[in-house]
C-alpha cells in the first residue's frame, strides 16, 4: 500500500510531465497552426472623379490599418485610381479624411501609391494578381508572394450584379477575377486568401469563386446597393463608405497580439448600422473562421514562441498535411525562356498551298472564255491558232 | 494617239509603283473611305488564308468577294501590285478605245442632224467640231488613270479597281455594238456587285439605236431585240453562277456576297449613307428601310430612260454616278470611275452653273475626311456625327454635280432645236429653267 502512492504520484507526475509536453508540444502545434509565413495585401481603389472620393478613402483606411498591423510597403499592393489629395477641388490639400470633422487623416505622410491614376486598368490589375509582368515593372508594383503568403485582397468602387467598374471605362467581371485566382492557386501564389468588396452587389463578385483557401467578404448583397457614410460639408462630398467606415472602426481596436478572430469581423456592420446585408463566403477555406485571427490576413504577425524546452519536431504532426493535393504538384521545373519554340517558329519556311480549285471548274470557265472569244471574233480566227 | 497615251500610262504605273514602297501605302490601305468590307484587301489575304486551313471562306462574316475572285487571287496573290497595276491600264484603255468610238458616233449623228436641218439657225457656236474632240480619248484616260482617288485605291489594292475594270470593257463592249460581248460584261458586272444591273437599260438603248430599231413600245422589232438582248444577259449570269458553284461545291456565296449587299449588315462607316442610318435604327424598322434605300439606287433609271432615251451614254454616266452615290458600300474608285466621263462632256462647261461651289465641296470634304476620322476615332473629341456631316456633304456635292451635267446637257439640247437667243411671245429675252 504505501508502495502504491509513490506509484501513483509517479504515474501522477509521469502524466503531468506528459501534459505538460503535449502542452509544449501544442503550443509548437500552435506555430504551426495558421501556415503562412508572410502577409501581402493588394488594396485597389477602382474610381476616378471627385465625387468619388469615398472609395480612395476607403482604400486608405484599410491601408493605414494594414501597415499599422505590421505589413511593410514592399508588401503592399497600393492601387488608387485618382488623386484625391492633391486634387485641386481639395479644399484641405494633401490631406483624405475618413470622418466628418477631420477626426482622421488617413493620408499623412508615408502613404506609398504603387499604381496610380490610369495605370489602376483591369489589365494591370489581373498582371498584379497573376504574376504576368513585364520584366522592366519596378519591385513595388509586383504582388511577390508565395505558398506561404496570406494575401489580402480589398476591393472598392462602384460595381454591379457580377461586375466592378474600373474608371468608368471598362469592367472586371466576376468569371475573370475567379480565374485570376485559380492562376494564383495554380502557381502557388497564395497559401490563404482573404478578399474584402465594398461595393454595390459585391456578393456577386465572390459567387463565381472556385478556388481553396479563400475567404470572401462584401458589403452587400446581389440587388442592393451599399451606401456610403456621411457627408462632410466643408470637404463636399461623402468621405466614406458605411461598411469600410465600421470596419475602420473595428480595426482601430485590434493591435498585433489580439486574438479577435473572423467571426467577429463577420458581424462588423450589421443592417440596422449599414442597410445594406453584408455577406460572406466560407466554404472555400479550409480552417474553421473561428480559429482565424484577423491578424493572420490583416496583420504581419510574426510568430514567434519562446521556450527553454526542446521540442522535437515530429514529421507527422497533426494539422500540418499537405494541403495541396498530389496529382497538382509540378513535375519539372519550366524555365521561362524554355517556354516557345523559338527555333522553330523563325525557322518555318512559308507553308505550301493547301486548296486549289476543282479542275471541272477551271475547265467549265477557260471553256467559257473560249467560246466567248471566238464567238466574237469568228471561226475563222482558229485556224490562226491550230 | 498611241504615244501620249503610253506615256499617261507609264506615268501612272510610276506613280503607283512610287506609293507601293513609300510607307503612306498602309496608311492609304486602312483608310474607310477606300477600303469598304466588300473590297478591302485585308479580307481577299483572309479568305484565301481560310481557305488553306481547309474552312469555307464564306463562313463568318469577312469574305464578300466572289469566287471568280478567289479563283483570280488563288494563282496571282504574290503580284498582287502588278495585278490591279494592270487592271487599272486595262481599264484606262477600255475608257480610251470606247471614248474614241463614242465620239466618231457623236459626230456622226451631229452631222446627220446638221444635214436634216434638226437644228435652228443660230446655234453655230454649240456645234462640236472634230479639232475639238481629238483629245478627249486622251483626257478620259488622263483622268483615270491620274486621279488621286484612283491612285489611292490602286495603292490600297482595293477590288474595286477589278469592278471598274468590267464596267469599262462592258462600255467599249456596248460602244463597239457588239450585244453578246455587252451581254457578258454586263453579267460580269452584275456577279460582281449587283448594281450595274441598272446599266442594262442605257445598254440597251445604245444597241438599239445603233441598229437603228426605233424605240416605240408597240413595235416588234423593239421587243424583239429586248428579249434577245435580256436572254443573252440572263444566260450568262446564270452561267457564270452556276459555275462560281463548282468552286467551292456550295451555294454559300450568294448569301455571303449579294445577301450582303442588299441587307447591309456591316455598319463601318465609309463615304456612304448607309452606316450612320441603320447605326442608329431601331431593329423593327429596319427592314423597311434597307428596302426603301436599295429602291432609291434602282428608282432613278426608269424616269432617266424615259427622259434621255436618245442619248443613251450620257444615261450611262448618270446611272454609274447614280449607282457610286448611292450604293451600300461605296469607296472613292467607283466616284473614280464616272469622274473619269467628265471630259466627254466638256462641251457643256458654258452651261454649267456650280463649277466652283462643286470643287470647293468635293475638295474640302475629300480632305476633312480623314480629319474627321482622326478627330472621332483617335483624339475622341469628335463623334460620328461630325464624320456622317462631312460623308452628307461629300454625297451632296457628288449629286449636284450630277444634277448640274444633268441640266446643262438638257439646256444644250433645248438651245440646238430652238436657237440660243430664245425669246418670249412678246419678243423679249427669254430664260431657261430647270422644272
Amino acid at each position: 500500500m504505501a508502495a502504491a502512492v509513490p506509484a501513483v504520484a509517479a504515474l501522477f507526475l509521469a502524466c503531468c510531465g506528459a501534459a505538460l509536453a503535449s502542452g509544449v508540444q501544442d503550443q509548437a502545434e500552435q506555430f504551426f497552426r495558421s501556415g503562412h509565413t508572410n502577409n501581402w495585401a493588394v488594396l485597389v481603389c477602382t474610381s476616378r472623379f471627385w465625387f468619388n472620393y469615398r472609395h480612395v478613402a476607403n482604400t486608405l483606411s484599410v491601408y493605414r490599418s494594414v501597415k499599422r498591423l505590421g505589413i511593410p510597403d514592399s508588401h503592399i499592393v497600393l492601387m488608387l485610381a485618382d488623386d484625391m489629395a492633391c486634387n485641386p477641388r481639395n479644399p484641405k490639400p494633401a490631406t483624405v479624411f475618413s470622418h466628418k470633422n477631420m477626426e482622421l487623416n488617413v493620408y499623412g505622410d508615408d502613404v506609398e501609391v504603387d499604381y496610380r491614376s490610369y495605370e489602376v486598368t483591369v489589365e494591370n490589375f489581373l498582371r498584379v494578381l497573376t504574376g504576368r509582368i513585364p520584366p522592366s515593372t519596378p519591385r513595388s508594383k509586383r504582388l511577390l508572394s508565395d505558398d506561404r503568403s496570406n494575401i489580402l485582397i480589398y476591393m472598392t468602387g462602384h460595381g454591379g450584379n457580377g461586375f466592378l467598374k474600373f474608371q468608368d471605362s471598362e469592367e472586371i467581371t466576376n468569371v475573370e477575377l475567379a480565374d485570376a485566382f485559380e492562376q494564383m492557386w495554380q502557381k502557388r501564389r497564395y497559401n490563404e486568401l482573404l478578399f474584402i468588396i465594398d461595393t454595390c452587389q459585391g456578393a456577386s463578385m465572390y459567387e463565381r469563386f472556385y478556388s481553396p483557401n479563400i475567404m470572401a467578404l462584401a458589403s452587400s448583397q446581389v440587388g442592393e446597393d451599399s451606401l456610403s457614410h456621411q457627408p462632410d460639408l466643408g470637404i463636399g462630398v461623402h468621405l466614406m463608405d458605411r461598411y469600410t467606415f465600421y470596419v475602420l472602426e473595428f480595426l482601430e481596436e485590434i493591435h498585433p497580439a489580439s486574438q479577435t478572430n473572423m467571426n467577429d469581423l463577420f458581424q462588423v456592420c450589421p443592417k440596422s448600422l449599414c442597410v445594406s446585408t453584408p455577406g460572406h463566403r466560407t466554404d472555400l477555406f479550409q480552417r474553421d473562421p473561428q480559429n482565424v485571427l484577423i491578424t493572420d490576413f490583416f496583420g504581419s504577425v510574426r510568430k514567434v514562441e519562446i521556450t527553454t524546452e526542446t521540442i522535437s519536431l515530429d514529421r507527422d504532426l497533426a494539422g500540418f498535411e499537405s494541403k495541396l493535393p498530389k496529382d497538382e504538384l509540378a513535375t519539372e521545373p519550366l524555365k521561362y525562356a524554355e517556354q516557345l519554340p523559338v527555333a522553330q517558329i523563325i525557322h518555318q519556311k512559308p507553308k505550301q498551298k493547301d486548296w486549289h480549285p476543282p479542275g471541272g471548274f477551271i475547265l467549265g470557265l477557260w471553256a467559257l472564255i473560249i467560246m466567248v472569244f471566238f464567238k466574237t471574233y469568228g471561226i475563222k480566227h482558229m485556224k490562226h491558232v491550230f | 494617239m498611241a504615244a501620249p497615251l503610253l506615256l499617261v500610262v507609264l506615268v501612272a504605273v510610276t506613280v503607283r509603283a512610287a506609293l507601293y514602297r513609300s510607307s503612306l501605302a498602309a496608311f492609304i490601305s486602312e483608310r474607310v473611305e477606300v477600303a469598304s468590307p466588300l473590297n478591302a484587301w485585308k479580307r481577299v489575304v483572309e479568305g484565301l488564308a481560310l481557305l488553306d486551313l481547309g474552312v469555307s471562306p464564306y463562313s463568318g462574316a469577312i469574305f464578300h468577294e466572289t469566287p471568280l475572285i478567289i479563283y483570280l487571287f488563288h494563282f496571282l496573290i504574290e503580284y498582287a501590285e502588278l495585278v490591279f497595276m494592270i487592271t487599272d491600264v486595262l481599264t484606262a484603255v477600255a475608257l480610251y478605245l470606247a471614248i474614241q468610238d463614242f465620239n466618231k458616233v457623236v459626230f456622226k449623228k451631229q452631222k446627220l442632224l446638221i444635214e436634216l436641218d434638226k437644228y435652228a439657225p443660230d446655234v453655230a457656236e454649240l456645234i462640236r467640231t472634230p479639232m475639238e474632240m481629238h483629245y478627249i480619248p486622251l483626257k478620259v484616260a488622263l483622268f483615270y488613270l491620274l486621279n488621286p482617288y484612283t491612285v489611292m485605291s490602286c495603292v490600297a489594292k482595293s477590288t474595286c479597281a477589278i469592278n471598274n475594270t468590267v464596267i469599262a470593257f462592258f462600255i467599249l463592249a456596248t460602244i463597239k455594238g457588239s450585244a453578246f460581248l455587252s451581254a457578258v460584261f454586263l453579267a460580269l458586272a452584275t456577279y460582281q456587285s449587283l448594281y450595274p444591273l441598272t446599266l442594262f437599260a442605257p445598254a440597251l438603248l445604245y444597241l438599239l439605236q445603233r441598229q437603228f430599231i426605233p424605240i416605240k413600245l408597240k413595235s416588234k422589232s423593239f421587243w424583239l431585240y429586248t428579249m434577245q438582248y435580256a436572254a443573252l444577259y440572263l444566260c450568262s449570269l446564270v452561267v457564270i453562277v452556276c459555275l462560281s458553284f463548282f468552286l467551292l461545291n456550295s451555294w454559300d456565296f450568294i448569301p455571303s456576297v449579294y445577301g450582303f449587299i442588299l441587307s447591309v449588315p456591316d455598319l463601318t462607316p465609309n463615304i456612304g449613307l448607309f452606316w450612320y442610318f441603320f447605326a442608329e435604327m431601331f431593329e423593327h424598322f429596319s427592314l423597311f428601310f434597307v428596302c426603301v434605300f436599295q429602291i432609291n439606287v434602282f428608282f432613278y433609271t426608269i424616269p432617266l430612260a424615259i427622259k434621255l432615251k436618245e442619248h443613251p451614254v450620257f444615261f450611262m454616266f448618270v446611272q454609274i454616278a447614280i449607282i457610286s452615290i448611292f450604293k451600300s458600300y461605296p469607296t472613292v474608285g467607283d466616284i473614280a470611275l464616272y469622274m473619269a466621263f467628265l471630259p466627254v462632256w466638256s462641251h457643256l462647261y458654258r452651261f454649267l452653273r456650280n463649277t466652283f461651289i462643286l470643287s470647293c465641296v468635293l475638295i474640302v470634304c475629300s480632305l476633312l475626311f480623314p480629319v474627321l476620322w482622326h478627330l472621332w476615332i483617335y483624339a475622341g473629341s469628335a463623334n460620328s456625327n461630325f464624320y456622317y456631316a462631312i460623308t452628307l456633304t461629300f454625297n451632296i456635292g457628288q449629286i449636284l454635280l450630277i444634277s448640274d451635267y444633268f441640266y446643262a446637257f438638257l439646256r444644250r439640247e433645248y438651245y440646238l432645236s430652238h436657237g440660243l437667243h430664245l425669246t418670249r411671245q412678246d419678243g423679249t429675252e427669254a430664260m431657261l429653267v430647270l422644272k
